[in-house]
Formats: C-alpha cells, structure tokens, sequence
C-alpha cells in the first residue's frame, strides 16, 4: 500500500517550516525550527525527524518530501555562487556587463547597477556566427574554443554559461562548445542558453543562463546532502522540489534548472492560498500575503495561479523594476512593495505620510519592541490602534511597550501633521492599507480582471491584521483567513502538481506558419515533457499549450492557451486575450506568433482539510479598545486555537492566534468553516 | 475656499493618480508598434487640471518631455478653443517649436469631460520613428525635416478624422506604425480617463482642480526648501560642443538666491542652419530635469515643481532658435545642458553631481529595402559611459540624461539585413579620477544584405570628449569609422554590400584628481581590463 504521510518543508529567512500531512484523513501537523542557513540541510533534517517522532510516524510510513527554497535566490543575492565563466559569441563579451543601457531610475544621479555575477576576465569571444535566422554565417573556430575554455578553466571557474547569438533557434554552436568543454575541463558545470531561455533576447537569455551556472553547483551539492540525509533516516521516498511557477519537480530535474527554483517558497503561499480559498468555495483567488518588510500579492483565476516568463533578482533597489538581473523563467507572477510590519513611516518632504520601502526589521524592530528602535513602523500603529494586544503578543513571549510606539508615532507622525497619537496611528495604517489595496488593484487591472469579483487569502505573520480592510477597500465580498497562516507556503507544496513548464521560440507569421513543424516541435516538447512527469510515477498526464502571440511589429506578445492548431483557431485565441487586456483589436493586421510554452502537468493532489478538533471550547478571551477611524470602540477578543466549526464571530472583534492576529473590523462577520478556516464577509 | 485636502487623503489620492499614469504608460508600451515606443520609452503621458496645468506624468519617460505637454496644450487651444471641443475629441500636432522641438514627436491631447465641462486633459506625446521628410544632417530650414501635423482634431466625437488619417498615411514611409500607436493611445484614454474621475470620486475630492492645487502647493514649496538649503551664489560655466563646421558654445549663468534659482544662457551662440537648434521647450525640459535631479529627485513630475526656477535664453540663439530652423537634432545641444547645469552646481553643491557622461546620445537610422523590396527603417540607440561621482566609478554605457535603452542585437538584426559585428567596451576610455569615468562601447554595423543601406547618424562628443569634474580627467572622445576608415561624425552615409560602420561612443569624465585613486581601483581595472 501507498505510504499515507506526505512532508511539506519551506526553507525561509529565519524558519524552517514544516507541514505533515496524512492523506488518508487530511490530518495537518505543523513544525518551525530555525533555519541553518551555512547548511540548510541539518534544519530540514532536524525537523522532520522531531515531527515524526513528535507524531509516531515511521520514515517509511512518509510517501515523498515536497521542498521549497529561497537558497537559489539568496545564493544570487548574497552572490555565494560558483566562479562561473561566460562564453558568448566573439565581439559580445561585455553584453551581460552593457545590459539594457538604461537608469532604473531616471532622476537618481547616483544610481547603480548590480555588478556582473561573472568578471570581464571570465567572460570571453569565441568565433563563430549564425545570422537571425538561425542558420551559419560563420563556422565554428574549434581551436580557438578549446583556448578560451582552457583559459576560463585556468582563471577558476567552476561552471560555464554558453550563451551565443541566434542560438535559441539553432543550438548547433552551443552543443559543440559544451562537448569541447566536456573535453577540455572535465567536470565544469555547463549550462547552454539554448535549454533554458529558447527566446529572442541576447542580454535577458545570457543572464538567465548565467544565474542558473553560478548557483548549479552549490544547489546540486545541498540537494546531494539533503538526499543522502533523507534517505539515512530512512526516509526513501522521492524528493520533489517547488518550482517558481507553482509546479513540483524531482530532484534530478531540478538539479539541472536551479534557476527555476528561484521564487520557489512564495509560489508554495499562493498554491496554498488556492486550496484554501478553494475549500471555502472560491475558484477567483487574491493571495495576500504580509510579512515583516514585504507584502506581496498574486491573483489565482479559475484555480491557476497567474504566471508569467519574467523575473528579476538581485535588484539593487528591492522594489525597482529593471535594478537587478533579468531573468526569463516560469513563475507565478505576484507583486511585491515594501510594506511589512517593520516598515517605517515617515513624513516626507511634501508634508505626506509615506511608509516604506525602509523596514526596521527585527533589529532593532519596530519601536515597540522595546529592542532600541525609536522610528514608528506599521506594527506600532496596529498596536496603539488596539489591534496587537501587548501581552499576547508571540503568544505572550514578548511585551510589546505602548508608550514606546506612542513616543514614535507622535514625535514623527503626529506632530508634524497636528494629529493626535492616534490619529496618526490610524492614517499609518490606512496609508499602507492604501498603498496595498492600489498594487493589487492595479495589479488586477493590468491582467485586465476586475478586482471586486476575487475572494483574498491572507496569509504570513502581517496579513490577517490587515487582511479585512483592504478586502474592504477593494470591495471583496469575502475572505479566507486559514489558521497557522505563517506555514502556508510549505502547506502549498503539498498541494501542487507536478508539473514542468518546457519552452520553444518559433517566430512566424501565421499565414505562413508551418502547421506541419509546429506539430512536430509541440510533439518533442511534449514527448520530453511526458518523460520527465512519468519518471515521477505519474501516469494521468494533462498538457497545456500556451502561444505567444502578437501583430506584427508588435514587441509585446499576448500569451493564449490553445487547443485546436489551425491559423483561424490561433488567430482567435490571440484576438480573444488582446481585446480582453487592452479592450480593442486590429482586425486588419496580421498575427505571428513568437513562442510557445508546454506545460506538462500531473493531477492536482486533492488535500480533504480537515483540521476540526474536538469537544466544545469557548473561544471569548475578553473584550478591548479598539479604533477603526472615529473612535474606540470594544472589540471582543478570541483565542483562534478555541473555535470550533459553525462558530460565528461579528466585527468589530480580535481573533489571536501565536503568530497573528486578524482584524475584523465592524460591520464583517465571520464563520468558522470544517476546515477551521474564518470565512468573513463584508456589509 | 473649501477645507484643505488631509495628508491622509491627498497621500492615497496622489499616490493612485502617479500609478494610474504608469499603467497607462505600460498599456501604450505593450500594445505599441514601434520599437522606439516599447525599447525606448521614447513617450509620456500626462494628465492636465481644467487650466492646463500639468499635475501628473508617467514616470519612466525620457526627460524631453519633462514639462512640455502643458506648453503644447495651451498653443493648441490658441487654434482651436476649448469650448469648440465636444467629448471625444482629440487634439493633434506635433509642431516642434508647440512641441517637444522636433517633428518626430507627436503630442495628442483628450479633453475629460464631467457634467458637462471639461475637468481636466489627458495627454500624451510619442517618438515616431519615421515623419516623411527628409531629415537630414543637411536640412537649412524644418520645413525639410518632414511633416508638420498642424493643430487638429484626429478624433472628432471618438470618431476618427479620415482627413487627418489620409494625411499622415500619404506623408509617412511606415503608416501602419504610426497610425497603429496612434489608435494604442486612443484606447489608452478610453481606459485612464474614467478611471481618473473614479479615482476623486473615491476619494472624496471635487475635481481635478482641487487635486491640482495641493499638488502644485506642495511640490514647489519642497523645491523652494531644497534650494533654499544651498547657500545663495552666483557661478559660470560653458560647454563647447563640436557643432558643424564650427564648434557651438553654451554658456550660464547660474544662481542660488533665496528659495529661487536662476538659469540664464544669455551670451550662448546663436543658432546656426542646421538640425542642431534646441528650441525653448526642449532647452527648458532638460535644464529642469537637471535641477530636479539635484534638488528633488523624488516629487513626481508636476507644474509646481519648476515654479521657483526662472529661465533665461535668449531669443535667436542655439537654445532658443526662431522658426524655421532646423530642429531634427536639437538633442546635439540640449543634451549638453543637464550637464552644463550640473557642472556648474558643482562648483557649490560637489557632493550631488556627477562629471559628464558620453552624450548627446548617439544613434543611427538605416534605411533601406529587404530582399523582398519591403523597406525598412531601423534606429539603433548607444550609450557612452557615465560620468563618475564623488562616491563612485562612473557606469559604463549607461544613458544620460535621455533614459534610452539599446535594444537587443539579436532583434536588431531580424528586422534589417545587417549583421553586428561587435558591442564591447573601450577599455581606457573612461576619464581617469580619484572616481573613474565609465567605459564608451564599439558598435560594428556590417552590411549582409544584396543591397545598399543608407546610414545616418550625427554624434557628438568627438572633438570635445566628455570633461571631468573637480581635477578628474576628460573621457575618450567618440569616433566613427567606415571600413577603418574615421569618417564625419554627422553625416549620411550610403553603405554598399559589405561594407562595416563602427561607432565609438564616447567614455565619462572622471571625478576629483587621478593621484587619488586607489591602488586597489587601478589593480582591478588593469585585471578586468577596464583600462
């Protein structure tokens, strides 16, 4: 029989977190140990090992372990990569250092780019040529390769990115360059631009390509440590790892695309954010998720996660578009602005209040925790507004000083404007409410869907505190708020397919293109893709063909999920997409299409929560002041752990869980589902 | 007078105004047909109060159009008056001396309507790569750069003006572009103009004007703070640009006094009879933006922001050409001038300027015919290096003051039959300093096609490389070279089969004296062979 037990572990910042689940009655255990960032290894092993024992389950009851990481990105941002060598096309060295040419912020004089991840020494020419469409202008030097390669051997590096001209649509000169590489310095790591970005694009497909070199050799050594660890405990089941874009894939294929790993444990929140908004009925889903500097927010439609082929890491400055390294990879798109709990608000030199992108993080943290922070955050103003209380705080762990958050409010918020100390408090909060509500409302209408219609998911520490009024500011009808909402994204592993998104540039115009080819090529996408899901011992497959799409002379393209492959069925499913984003077509002009995406996919596990205790409990803690714009008024206070399913809360109230808290402002009420999640409506 | 707007509300208010701009930007960039709109950003959009006056911009366009939309609505409105205007409407033109200075940008503007009356405008101007003509290092007058589009209504009623369009088809090499980033604007306001009015609906604020008005306050009263804050002087400075057949000297005078700075060009040369004449808006733009860099880089974009600035340029001279003189390459001059303002800020505030960078910025056109006989018209954009700053090394290749990006080698050469031989840096040609100007690039342009390619270009910076700052040295001057050989720096070149163009842009001028550089900035240098 099938092993019933299934381990979700997410590999954060601070926590390691861990979700244990039974599939035979969808019973959920929960676990969070420190994270060992110089070997993250011993943390996930450490905690698996203390929640079996804590649960008396037997490794070989665990069917596989579903892993997520930000140690892809933080191996880019802290730059704990491998010295990586750059070859390219002879002339185009320095293409990865130019980049775009332009400032990411047009009025800063003194704005910086990110230095390269590979050296100008390490980056060197080799000749050859294909013209744009693909086919040989000039031929190979072999010699001439066999020297830089050696060269780049010799000054160190350990892993090689092939990046050449024109290579997306003919990897001739990429694929003998690697088998020379393999010749001439056995063991580097060798990552071709032709597997992993086939599209247009010299700067964006090398830095892809560059990014997934430098990190290939750490990532694969971390998941050899974990492996051998997993299986010492006895634990023999496969390892599947989270993908960017909300899929799963084992460890051997994602040995080799590490860069697809990249925003692997926020793509875990929001598949997490999809059972459970799907458990409570909602198939239109807004992810929100607030943590102590960021709050990021993605839109689920129909169940799927909204994804798109762009990433950036590395940025320079944390929120600005176009400050880091672009990266051509399959992700879950989400927004991201700086506003957490730690960030700080200020009075900015036009007299308004602004708050962020600065965080006072947790040192010295905000004001209130009495750690030596003397700038008002966000969590100084929810706790003078009544929301946090100062003894329940962390479960009562730490004593939050009011007077303290008081003293930072007023001197920076208050003073300056002629508000008292709560008032300023309450414009912070409405501030970041505001800014919050205005990012993911813009978000929204850039994918051209109406907000109002969607059902939010908070999740992370921050969320639910904040949760119900921007719900209200974007007129949502209901919300989700699921308990232990800080170990979602290793709870969402738990919930994704696996699935592996392959790519193929075909730029052509539709009245010519070549049906016969584009049949052929989906069939070796596909066929690859097939291989690599079945290896995983999946046999429902399901394959999804999405095309980009545009006018010609367009450079933007329109991306169209397809079933039927004749022109006119391509024409209207890029006709239908272009009007529904920009409200208009142009019947008249011609449509190409410029690459195609085959996502290869296994079912999606269906998790039965149920999370229900036992026995009556009651829930009311006590009552206190609360302000919600007018004034104080008394909020009951309850303790979530308490709730029971079929229990029914009206705003204004406070429900505290170890971690969080959520706001139930007045006029929402609140019923506690089987999954024990508070499903709260509004008006 | 009704109760000043909160800090609360004009915060959220302003906020989603400044986000609405950038989307509707971003909408424009996406569905746009040029490359020049969605490589390069070479576009703006904005939103007027009732008066004209400009009170929101999208944020990441090129400076050109930093403050010019307002002046090109009230020239419009001199020709046709507003109570003329029905709803629907859309105004046109893109008159470089009511513009942006030159014939390729094309400014259209919508009147919002709200019970009845017109509550505010929302514009936008864009670069179109091709306006008939031909524009050319040799043009006298601006009559030969191309066509003007004289103020009209492009929409009447939302309906499109087929006289107008017949025109511009019948006028432009690439029709189908142009009118297509048209029609991309015309649903760009139909989506942002209901959302404006939703916006101060939903924020409890009576109008446009109500909005405009604090924002106006509150800009210029940070501006004037900030200067302020700089202790009052008066300095000089001049830049001497290679101009034509002979060199062309701007000259300031700048001063600090009190909350009010003034920025006078009296004693500049006069304008000359070729395409190098900056005319007053474009002169305004980039002098402004170069002042908002320095002292309030953040506010966003708005009429209040340039309140506290005068500007005086004389009348018949390079930055202040009367018409008809030809204006195609007005960023040859006014691109020196952020430069010029920031050198000479330097001389009272070193710590928030940088040395000059490797422009004007250079670029290319190629025309020509495909294989098939289709034509084409390609512009390519490149970058010289940075200026260094008392802090740091100069960039290299990094657009200044025009935020321009370069675009993809790879779709460059899918849409013209040339092959890019080369993009790589010049080592040693960033200016030595305690701070090291950032590297210039070599471009190769070789042709691959059957047919000949006519290339034409005008570059700066050749016989006046970019100066350094406070003891740092000048940058590598620029070079142009056909087959090895140097050729002009302004010229229109017709390329046979084979032949290969080179461009090397110019490096950044360096900040504060050589002997201060590091012993470990010049061993990495020499090691990375950035000299």
């Amino acid at each position: 029989m099938t092993p019933p037990w299934q381990i979700g572990v997410d590999i954060g910042g601070t926590f390691t977190d861990f979700v244990l689940l039974d599939t035979r009655d969808g019973r959920l255990f929960n676990g969070k140990v420190l994270t060992t960032p110089h070997a993250p290894e011993q943390a996930v092993l450490a905690g698996i090992a203390g929640l079996l024992a804590q649960h008396g389950v037997a490794p070989e009851q665990v069917r596989h372990v579903i892993h997520g990481t930000t140690l892809v990105a933080n191996a880019l941002i802290e730059r704990r990569g491998v010295p990586t060598g750059f070859l390219t096309t002879e002339g185009f060295r320095d293409v990865p250092e130019i980049g775009t040419e332009l400032r990411h912020d047009t009025y800063d004089l003194f704005m910086r780019r990110p230095d390269p991840l590979v050296p100008r020494r390490l980056r060197l020419g080799v000749p050859e040529r294909l013209r744009a469409d693909g086919s040989v202008l000039t031929p190979l030097d072999e010699a001439a390769a066999r020297a830089q390669i050696r060269a780049l051997r010799d000054g160190g590096a350990q892993a090689l990115a092939i990046c050449l001209l024109h290579a997306f649509l003919n990897p001739v000169h990429e694929r003998r360059l690697a088998e020379l590489a393999r010749q001439e310095a056995p063991g580097l790591t060798l990552c071709l631009s032709s597997d992993l970005v086939p599209e247009i694009g010299e700067y964006e497909r090398g830095t892809t390509t560059i990014c997934n070199a430098y990190v290939q050799p750490v990532f694969e050594r971390y998941l050899a440590r974990l492996g051998d660890g997993l299986r010492g405990a006895g634990l023999t089941g496969p390892l599947f790892l989270m993908l960017s874009d909300g899929g799963t894939v084992r460890e051997d294929v994602a040995a080799r695309h590490p860069i697809r790993l990249v925003q692997s444990g926020p793509a875990g929140g929001v598949q997490a954010a999809r059972v459970i908004g799907e458990s409570a009925g909602a198939e239109d889903i807004l992810c929100f998720d607030m943590g102590g500097t960021t709050a990021k927010a993605a839109l689920i439609d129909g169940g799927e996660p909204q994804r798109s082929l762009d990433f950036e890491v590395s940025r320079v400055d944390r929120f600005r578009k176009g400050s880091g390294f672009p990266l051509k990879v399959p992700v879950i798109e989400m927004i991201e602005i700086g506003a957490g709990g730690g960030s700080i608000a200020r009075v900015d030199r036009l007299g308004l209040i602004r708050v962020g992108p600065d965080s006072a993080s947790s040192d010295p943290g905000p004001a209130c925790y009495g750690l030596g922070g003397t700038l008002p955050t966000v969590t100084d103003a929810d706790l003078l507004l009544g929301y946090l209380a100062p003894n329940s705080f962390l479960g009562g762990d730490m004593t939050l000083d009011v007077a303290a958050a008081e003293r930072a409010i007023s001197r920076n918020i208050g003073k300056p404007l002629g508000l008292s100390a709560l008032e300023a408090a309450w414009a912070v909060h409405e501030t970041v409410n505001q800014s919050m509500a205005q990012a993911a409302a813009v978000h929204a209408l850039e994918k051209a869907r109406r907000i109002e219609g969607y059902t939010m998911v908070p999740i992370g520490g921050a969320g639910p505190v904040h949760a119900c009024a921007i719900a209200m500011k974007l007129g949502l009808p209901k919300l989700v708020s699921p308990p232990g909402a800080g170990v979602a994204s290793a709870f969402g592993f738990l919930a994704a397919p696996i699935s592996f998104a392959l790519l193929r540039a075909m730029v052509a115009p539709l009245a010519t293109l070549d049906l016969d080819a584009l049949h052929r090529m989906l069939a070796e996408l596909e066929a690859e893709g097939r291989a690599m899901v079945a290896e995983a011992g999946v046999t429902d497959i399901t394959i999804r063909r999405i095309a980009a799409m545009r006018y010609a002379g367009q450079g933007y393209q329109v991306e169209a999920e397809v079933t039927a492959l004749d022109r006119d069925s391509l024409r209207a499913a890029f006709e239908q997409e272009y009007r529904r984003l920009y409200g208009r077509i142009e019947a008249g002009l011609p449509v190409e299409t410029v690459g195609w995406r085959v996502i290869v996919a296994g079912p999606t596990p269906k998790l039965e929560l149920a999370r229900a205790r036992d026995g009556a409990a009651r829930s009311l803690k006590g009552t206190r002041q609360a302000w919600f714009g007018t004034g104080f008024v008394q909020a009951e206070v309850h303790d979530r752990t308490a709730l029971r399913p079929g229990d029914r809360l009206a705003g204004p109230a406070l429900v505290e869980e170890r971690e969080s808290t959520l706001v139930l402002p007045p006029a929402s009420r609140a019923t506690v589902d089987a999954a024990l999640n508070l499903v709260v409506e509004f008006g | 007078m009704t109760e000043p707007l909160s800090a609360l509300r004009l915060g959220t208010a302003w906020a989603r105004i400044a986000g609405l701009m950038d989307e509707a930007a971003e909408t424009f960039v996406r569905t746009s047909f040029s490359s020049v709109v969605r490589d390069n950003w070479d576009m703006a959009v904005g939103l007027m109060d009732s008066a004209g006056r400009q009170f929101a911009q999208s944020s990441r366009s090129v400076p050109s159009f930093v403050g010019t939309m307002p002046v090109t609505l009230a020239a419009m409105l001199r020709k046709i008056p507003a109570a003329r205007l029905v709803d629907g409407d859309v105004l046109i033109s893109n008159d470089g001396y009511l513009g942006t200075g030159h014939l390729n940008d094309i400014t259209m503007v919508k009147p919002i309507f709200a019970g009845g009356r017109i509550t505010a405008w929302i514009g936008s101007t864009f670069h179109a790569t091709d306006i008939g003509g031909a524009p050319s290092v040799e043009a006298r007058d601006s009559w030969e750069e191309g066509l003007t589009i004289p103020v009209a209504r492009i929409l009447r009623g939302g309906v499109e003006n087929e006289d107008v369009f017949a025109f511009l088809e019948a006028n432009l090499r690439l029709p189908e572009e142009v009118l297509g980033d048209l029609r991309a604007q015309f649903a760009m306001y139909d989506q942002a103009a209901p959302r404006l009015l939703r916006i101060l609906a939903e924020e409890g604020i009576a109008d446009a004007d109500a909005l405009s008005a604090e924002i106006f306050a509150r800009s210029e009263r940070a501006m004037r703070e900030a200067i302020a804050a700089v202790p009052d002087g008066e300095v000089f400075d001049e830049v001497t640009a290679d101009g034509f057949e002979h060199p062309v000297t701007i000259r300031l005078r700048l001063e600090v006094k009190g909350d009010q700075l003034t920025l006078d060009f009296t004693g500049t040369d006069a304008q000359i009879a070729r395409p190098v004449n900056s005319p007053l808006n474009f002169s305004r733009a980039y002098s402004n933006y170069a002042v908002k860099c320095a002292f309030d880089p953040t506010t966003p974009n708005n009429d209040g922001c340039f309140r506290p600035i005068t500007l005086i340029a004389p009348e018949g001279s390079i930055v202040n050409p009367r018409r008809p003189a030809p204006v195609w390459g007005r960023h040859l001059t006014g691109h020196y001038l952020p430069m010029l303002v920031l050198s000479a800020l330097g001389k009272l505030i070193p710590d928030r300027v940088v040395a000059e960078s490797g422009s004007p910025l250079w670029n290319v056109y190629f025309t020509g015919e495909h294989a098939d006989g289709r034509r084409y018209v390609r512009m390519f954009f490149m970058n010289g290096g940075h200026g260094a700053a008392a802090s740091h090394d100069g960039a290299a290749c990094l657009s200044f003051p025009s935020n321009v990006a370069t675009q993809p080698v790879e779709q460059f050469e899918n849409a013209a039959p040339m092959l890019i031989t080369e993009k790589s840096l010049i080592p040693g040609s960033g200016g030595d300093g305690a701070m090291r100007g950032g590297l210039g690039q070599r471009l190769g342009f070789r042709v691959i096609g059957g047919k000949p390619v006519t290339a034409t270009y005008r570059h700066e910076r050749v016989q006046h490389p970019p100066r350094g700052l406070l003891g740092g040295e000048a940058g590598r001057g620029g070079r142009d070279l056909l087959n090895g050989a140097q050729v002009a720096a302004k010229a229109r070149l017709v390329l046979q089969p084979g032949d290969t163009l080179v461009f090397e842009t110019p490096g950044g001028g360096g900040f504060g004296p050589p002997a201060e550089r590091s012993a470990t900035a010049r061993d990495a240098d020499a090691a990375e062979g950035y000299v």
